[in-house]
């Protein structure tokens, strides 16, 4: 198998996550995590698995991180078998995670990432100029001795980011590096990822994440996943192109607390979603053409809506999920999931 | 820049764990109160019994030097064994397993500063004990005392390394399992009493336990006078099965961590918290 | 509605491991030390004029340790493992219920220990304990105000516990070890230094184990002689109330404490 030119290939990888006995007879004794996933990234790419919760994107950065081992399939990282030789593979590799707690409380920022750079044999003087800066790109200069267990979530969460890029990993996995944090902290560490990628041009970067906008805004290649298995891979601009042919509207509804009965059963709708607001509800609709739409207006007044607003939209990666998967992110709901 | 290489790596690992157990005891001083102040209290206790038995003065002296080699078990029980599962439930070992260093040194960075701070404890109760309850001591043989007491230390720590291992898959157990083996260890072990008192038969089985052949032998070499009556094995034996026991457990801790991370691998244990 | 709460998660009846460890292995354990001590010693062994009194002691103070440690744990896993003492503070749940719900869950626990103990004692080593000579108006009396009283200094203790890092040593049983020896529960308290004795005096677990000693031997040690049953039962009373407001005040200053300094959900593990 050529796997070498690759940064990070998988091939047919599926993960199934048994119950234990005694909780067996409470949920499922099986759920599959990976049903079959096969991509591949190249060297230099910031590519993106994009799925909503449970979707197996962090079983995924798992598998390729040697944290956890396939049931079936293969993966390579940096050419090599994430499951034949993990520790290999270790000397390539570095990960960051949303909500991370990592570090010991009692030691000072600066303290605690040094003490992760000497697992990676960092010279502690080199180690000390990085942390410096680093800390410095991120706003954390002034906080470096201060001990973690007075940080914020959005502070220790870019401590988090410069553990991860303190050694300079050629690949770099980013599992949902945003969540929970504000507007600002998340803007600010998604210009730090672009800005690192752009001065160390032969690093990978793959990033998982349930925020479209992120994925968009970031990746030069997107996978969208969902129970376990890709569904589309390909540039996120090219996957929206895609959609371009169809019309995409928002129309906000007064009246009508449920727009299933009237927008679902038409036959020009190829997908919608519908959120509740205020007056009645939003809803999001793919239509096979424009002419479509003045049938759609017609069946919701005959319900009894009141078309607030109407908004014809250029298509997101949230309207290609919507296309590809059936349904929107706020509607999946999965069982157990260890994914 | 080349890579550094795996001893450097090594050994960078073992300075870079062992700096927050020697650091976070300096910044929280209340360990001094909590970990020397009041079991030195306990160890008190135990010598007012045999005062107030009136036992040997031998026996003080026994009691003293058990009250400081607990503090090394408690240490290996409470930082070492449970240790890998607490790093599990705050992240630390994900990022432990990712980073391209040996799990070994970690747990050696762990078992290096333990033993900083609880040799501080050990010195504390050994130096304080003899003053309080003028202890007397005749070492018959110095480079012998030293040799059993860091071959102890080390067959215990190895201990340590391969329990946290196995606690590692224990789950939430490992907590309750910690607290299984305390009391019974300063038990079969005699941390208060001539370890013999129990019988061959419980002797032997207690000398899977490093500190049981370690805390004899030393005793023995410390209190000569009651060499004769009270020990199980001779100091020579005692040392030769102890330098058997540190290599063994080095050797299945080494074993056990590379079988225990698969396994947890496999089955998707090292990241699921609360289990 | 939290003294439940507090029960329910200690409780973990439904593994017989767990209970056999904390009913049975730990306190057997703990009390045959001090039995091998006796016996390999004591010029008379078991049947030294002493060890009746110190078996019976160190039999009730399995309760000592159970409770206190139960409650100062409470705020170390809470805080530090399952990350829920602040969610315990922002839920409208009385602390002191929920903490005590946790120690009397231990005390349950540890009851089972003391029987055990009591009955090894009596049976195997010849320990007089002889129910039919039981005053059971003052046992219950005693194990009513002694609930109360370890109860508070484990909340005294959890209050410490909230403001400090968590070592390698359980707090509560460090505590309990210190208790070990000023309580006088493995000899007599006259053995000790006089200024160590009058500190055993003021601890109300002292009391506590003489009113034991009285009720389960029918005499008890040569340090309380001079206090009637009565007057015996009215110091644990009164030291409890003591005790109550210390702890009350005390642990509501370390929570004080505790949040101007945002100790609620810090992790201090080294």
């Amino acid at each position: 198998m050529m796997s070498d030119c690759y940064a990070i290939r998988t091939e047919d990888l599926r993960r199934v996550f048994r119950a234990k006995r005694r909780e067996a007879k409470k949920q499922k004794r099986e759920v599959v995590a990976l049903d079959g996933v096969s991509f591949s990234v190249g060297s230099g790419e910031l590519f993106g698995v994009l799925g909503p919760n449970g979707a197996g994107k962090t079983t995924t950065i798992k598998i390729l991180a040697t944290l956890l081992s396939p049931t079936a399939g293969r993966a390579w990282v940096a050419g090599i078998d994430v499951a034949k030789d993990p520790k290999r593979v270790r000397r390539h590799i570095g990960m960051v995670s949303g909500g991370e707690t990592s570090g010991y409380g009692l030691l000072t920022i600066e303290e605690n990432l040094w003490m992760f750079s000497q697992f990676y044999g960092l010279d502690t003087r080199v180690a000390r100029a990085r942390i410096k800066e680093l800390l410095e790109v991120v706003g954390l200069a002034d906080r470096s001795r201060t001990k973690i267990y007075h940080l914020s979530t959005g502070m220790r969460q870019k401590m988090n980011f410069v553990r991860g890029f303190l050694t300079e990993p050629e690949i770099l996995f980013l599992d949902e590096p945003t969540l929970g944090l504000d507007v600002q902290t998340a803007h600010t560490l998604r210009g730090f990822v672009s800005n690192w990628l752009a001065e160390h041009r032969d690093r990978t970067i793959l990033l998982t994440t349930h925020a479209m906008h992120e994925a968009d805004e970031l990746c030069g290649r997107v996978a969208i996943i969902d129970k376990g298995r890709i569904l589309a891979c390909d540039a996120p601009a090219t996957l929206k192109r895609e959609l371009q042919r169809d019309a995409i509207f928002r129309l906000r509804i007064a009246d009508l607390a449920d727009a299933r009965g009237v927008v679902g059963t038409s036959p020009d709708v190829t997908q919608f979603t519908q959120t509740a607001s205020e007056a009645g509800v939003d809803v999001d609709a793919i239509l096979t053409h424009d002419g479509a739409l003045t049938q759609l207006l017609a069946s919701v007044e005959a319900a009894g809506g009141r078309l607030l607003s109407l908004e014809k939209r250029e298509p997101t990666l949230e309207d290609v999920f919507l296309h590809i998967v059936g349904h929107g992110f706020e509607d999946e709901i999965r069982e157990g999931g260890s994914a | 820049m080349s890579a550094p290489s795996q001893w450097t790596v090594f050994w960078r690992t073992v300075v870079g764990r062992a700096y927050p157990r020697i650091i976070g005891a300096q910044r929280e001083k209340s360990w001094v109160f909590f970990e020397i102040f009041l079991p030195l209290l306990q160890v008190t206790a135990y010598v007012y019994i045999y005062r107030a038995i009136q036992a040997p003065p031998e026996f003080i002296g026994f009691v003293v030097l058990g009250g400081a080699m607990s503090a090394y078990w408690l240490n290996v029980l409470w930082s070492m064994a449970t240790q890998l599962y607490w790093e599990k439930e705050t992240g630390n070992l994900e990022l432990y397993i990712v980073a391209p260093t040996s799990r070994m040194a970690i747990l050696l960075g762990m078992a290096m500063g333990g033993l900083f701070a609880t040799t501080l404890r050990a010195v504390a109760v050994i130096t304080i004990g003899t003053v309080l309850f003028h202890v007397s001591m005749s070492v018959s043989s110095v480079p012998a005392l030293v040799g059993v007491f860091l071959t102890t230390l080390v067959a215990l720590y190895g201990m340590g390394m391969l329990l946290s291992s196995l606690f590692l898959l224990f789950g939430r157990e490992a907590w309750h399992l910690s607290n299984l083996l305390q009391e019974p260890v300063s038990l079969v072990s005699g941390f208060y009493f001539p370890v013999r008192a129990l019988g061959q038969v419980v002797a032997a089985a207690a000398s899977i336990l490093p500190i049981t052949l370690g805390l004899d032998a030393m005793r023995q070499l410390l209190f000569p006078a009651m060499l004769g009556k009270f020990r199980f094995l001779s100091p020579g034996v005692e040392l030769a099965i102890l330098v058997g026991l540190a290599i063994l457990f080095l050797f299945l801790s080494h074993r056990a961590l590379a079988f225990f991370e698969k396994l947890a691998r496999r089955d998707g244990r090292l990241s699921v918290r609360g289990q | 509605m939290a003294a439940w709460l507090g029960w329910q998660i200690e409780s973990n009846w439904a593994d017989p491991f767990v209970f056999a460890i904390y009913s049975l292995v730990k306190p057997l354990a703990g009390a045959l030390i001090l039995v091998f001590m006796y016996a390999v010693i004591a010029k008379d062994g078991l049947h030294s004029p002493l060890f009746p009194g110190v078996f019976v002691g160190n039999a009730l103070f399995i309760y000592v340790p159970a409770v206190l440690a139960g409650i100062s744990w409470t705020i170390i896993d809470d805080r530090e493992h399952y990350g829920m003492l602040k969610y315990v503070y922002t839920a409208p749940v009385n602390v002191f219920a929920y903490l005590i719900g946790r120690g009397v869950a231990k005390a349950i626990v540890a009851t089972v220990a003391v029987v055990i103990m009591l009955l090894l004692g009596t049976l195997a080593l010849g320990v007089p304990v002889r129910l039919a000579g039981i005053n059971w108006l003052f046992v219950a009396a005693t194990l009513v105000l002694g609930s109360a009283m370890l109860s508070l200094f484990g909340i005294l203790l959890g209050g410490v516990t909230m403001i400090t890092a968590r070592h390698n040593y359980g707090v509560g049983e460090a505590v309990a070890g210190g208790l070990y020896l000023l309580c006088g529960v493995v000899f007599p308290l006259d053995t000790l230094p006089a200024w160590l004795a009058a500190t055993g005096r003021v601890i109300p677990i002292s009391y506590w184990l003489e009113a034991f000693r009285r009720a389960l031997l029918g005499h008890g040690t040569e340090a309380f002689a001079s206090l009637s049953d009565g007057v015996l039962l009215a110091v644990i009373a009164g030291s409890t109330a003591v005790l109550a407001v210390l702890a009350v005040l005390g642990f509501r200053l370390a929570e004080r404490r505790a949040r101007a300094k945002g100790l609620l959900d810090m992790q201090t593990m080294y």
